[in-house]
């Protein structure tokens, strides 16, 4: 009997970390500011005023009373689940995301391993869009979303197979989110480990690509083939496309944060989250706004061969001292 | 139709246009596809026809300047400069050497205006939305200019039968020149971005390339023609108005490619700050414009430089007030035959970028 009000609560836990804290509501709130802060950055980068900050709260209120229209020849299933599996994959990812000194993940859950299946999934949604659209836009987009997608999971495999080498340190690998974090705030964190800055710097570079901002958001170029899988979405299936992509904008800033600068301030949780926010700013501006305002698009030849070179490098690097050690 | 299954078929069938973001103007490319790679293409135009040489046969002589103006915003100046001259050119009117200069004033605005206008949208299709943010700023110093002397931000009204409409004044001088200064200061700084920056170069050069014979066979003019090595250019080759007295250079680039295309236009922008710094210089004293005369029976021709290549007019008047028969042809006529030979092979990614690159002027050309 006491067991199962262990389970119950458990279970509670559970949904109030995947649908309030800090997945769900703390997520998709936290990430639909820093897209505002994103666009705002970039509007003053740019010398020009720029749209308030809520303004995608705005866009998603708005979205969402809008009529969601389906392409007579589409995959009428496969269309109407791509942007749930992209929302839900991502809803799970910010659960099991530790927030440094508040939040230590779900025990025995935050695996390294299923972010690096899961992360991809609004990827893949954006790809069963494309395929199931019927419109040659999406058909190209999905292409382009594939190989994109090929070249910068390469990095990040590398990135935390070295970070969980060096956490294990010669008794395994230690895949465990939580675990890492605990191991850092003991020892120090690792983005001032000068074996792990190359890594460090390899995941800098797939910030931009695996959240598709210029130089690599060759899968929905406007001006080349207007946003294509996106082109047929409207209304509320386009709000759970942009909910997903906000609350990713969390999940990988926060996962950077997590691998490699974790500190916390003493003080209460308000201060760390503050604290885990302003970590993710830093993070966002630094990849994310910068690269945006200061580069034009790759084409997709370009940007495989751009990741396979340098990035897969440094990730390499790191990898090679870290074994090297053991 | 079935393009789910596209990757795995030979080729499909992508539609660019009639609307799209990166055209300013419809236009429909028919692209047949293998994969990535553009294998064939079908243009259809036509959307933007309004009838305009018939209309023009139903107007008088001078409100035929109006509408001429109004044929496209980006030449809206050298549609009625070469309808005047030709118009001139049947009456024998003798245009004052001030309204020469004056009139080689208002092109050479407009052309800076034109080509920074242009390069800042090839910034946009590439994504280099700071760059597109960074051109359109300064263009909108040549703007000022010409709000501030005409009194207008896209029709100038300059031109009128004889002469022009409007004149200088020592303030206009003092303005445009500083104004000039800047609009100098920051070109040679986008003129350094363009030619070094290595994300323009990856996108831009070896892109979209025109040899030089297919240049001459398609009788390509403009900057298309000059970009690929063709030292073209009506101001030099046929001098009007004023030009003949001022010192510019014919900008040429040897690549043949969408960067080369771009180099000129900005370079050629810079031609234009100097040439009109020399008439604010020695802007002769006079008359603005010639008296009216009755237009004999007969029929003349008048070519220019417009932004974007050779414009050329023909008219035909039976001696009454209204001509028999107007008719223009306009760069971008030649100028789009060459789109087939430069999107031979390339990349989706770079349709757009290529049709941006000749700068194409749909309304004129359909009018």
């Amino acid at each position: 009997m006491q067991e199962s009000g262990v389970y119950i609560t458990l279970a509670g836990w559970a949904i109030f970390h995947l649908l309030v804290f800090p997945g769900g509501l703390f997520a998709l709130g936290i990430g639909l500011f820093l897209k505002g802060a994103d666009r705002k950055l970039e509007a003053r980068l740019q010398r020009r005023v720029g749209p308030p900050l809520y303004q995608p709260f705005l866009d998603l209120i708005k979205l969402s009373g809008k009529e969601a229209m389906i392409p007579a020849s589409a995959q009428r299933l496969l269309f109407r689940i791509a942007p749930l599996l992209g929302f839900t994959g991502m809803a799970v990812c910010a659960a099991l995301l530790p927030v440094p000194g508040v939040y230590a993940g779900l025990p025995d859950m935050g695996d390294m391993l299923v972010y690096f299946y899961l992360l991809p999934l609004p990827a893949v949604a954006l790809i069963l869009a494309g395929s199931s659209s019927s419109s040659p836009f999406g058909a190209l987009g999905f292409s382009r979303e594939m190989t994109v997608m090929f070249a910068y999971e390469i990095p990040l495999l590398l990135v935390i197979l070295a970070v969980a080498l060096h956490v294990g340190g010669g008794r395994g690998a230690e895949f465990s989110l939580g675990r890492i974090v605990e191991h850092q705030l003991e020892h120090g964190q690792l983005g001032f480990n000068w074996e792990l800055i190359p890594a460090f710097l390899a995941y800098l570079f797939f910030l931009p690509g695996t959240m598709g901002v210029p130089p690599f958001d060759i899968p929905e170029a406007e001006t080349e083939i207007i946003e294509g899988p996106l082109l047929e979405y409207s209304g509320a299936a386009l709000a759970f496309f942009q909910m997903a992509g906000a609350i990713k904008t969390v999940v990988v800033l926060g996962f950077g944060v997590a691998l490699f600068f974790p500190g916390t301030l003493p003080g209460g949780p308000l201060v760390n989250i503050l604290w885990f926010l302003g970590k993710c700013l830093a993070l966002m501006f630094l990849t994310m706004t910068l690269v945006k305002a200061a580069t034009g698009r790759f084409r997709v030849d370009q940007a495989f061969a751009f990741y396979l070179r340098y990035p897969t490098a440094l990730a390499a690097v790191s990898l090679i001292l870290v074994l090297a050690r053991l | 139709m079935n393009t789910t299954q596209t990757c795995e078929q030979k080729s499909f069938t992508l539609p660019i246009g009639p609307v799209h973001v990166a055209l300013e103007e419809p236009m429909y490319f028919r692209l047949e596809l293998d994969g990535e790679r553009v294998r064939h293409v079908d243009i259809t135009s036509g959307h933007v026809h309004r009838g305009m040489e018939a209309l023009a046969a139903k107007r008088n002589f001078f409100q035929n300047v109006v509408l001429t103006e109004r044929v496209c915003s980006l030449c809206s100046n050298s549609h009625p400069l070469t309808y005047c001259m030709a118009v001139e050119t049947l009456t024998g009117i003798k245009v004052p050497p001030r309204a020469q200069y004056l009139r080689v004033m208002a092109e050479e605005i407009k052309r800076i205006a034109s080509n920074l206008f242009n390069v800042g949208i090839m910034a946009h299709v590439i994504g280099y939305k700071s760059l597109f943010m960074h051109v359109m700023e300064v263009r909108e110093l040549m703007q000022d200019i010409k709000e501030y002397i005409f009194g207008n931000r896209m029709d100038l009204a300059a031109n009128c039968i004889g002469g022009v409409k409007y004149d200088m004044d020592e303030e206009l001088r003092e303005y445009a020149d500083k104004n000039l200064e800047q609009v100098a200061m920051h070109l040679r700084e986008i003129i350094d971005i363009y030619r070094h920056d290595p994300m323009i170069r990856a996108r831009t050069q070896g892109v979209g390339v025109l040899p030089v014979l297919e240049a001459e066979r398609l009788g390509l003019v403009g900057p298309v023609a000059r970009g690929s090595g063709i030292r073209l250019d009506v101001r030099r080759d046929a001098p009007y108005a004023a030009y003949a007295d001022l010192d510019f250079q014919v900008i040429t680039e040897s690549g043949g490619d969408v960067h080369a295309r771009a180099m000129v236009r900005l370079r050629e922008a810079g031609e234009g700050i100097g040439i009109v710094r020399q008439i604010l210089r020695k802007l002769p004293e006079g008359e603005r414009s010639a008296p009216l005369q009755h237009v004999p029976a007969g029929e003349a021709v008048a070519r220019s430089e417009a932004p974007r290549g050779e414009l050329f007019y023909y008219l035909r008047s039976d001696g009454s007030d209204v001509p028999l028969r107007l008719k223009w042809r306009v760069p971008s006529y030649m100028n789009w035959e060459a789109l087939p030979v430069m999107m031979k092979d390339c990349a989706v990614a770079d349709v757009t970028l290529i049709v941006n690159s000749i700068d194409p002027c749909v309304s004129c050309t359909e009018r």
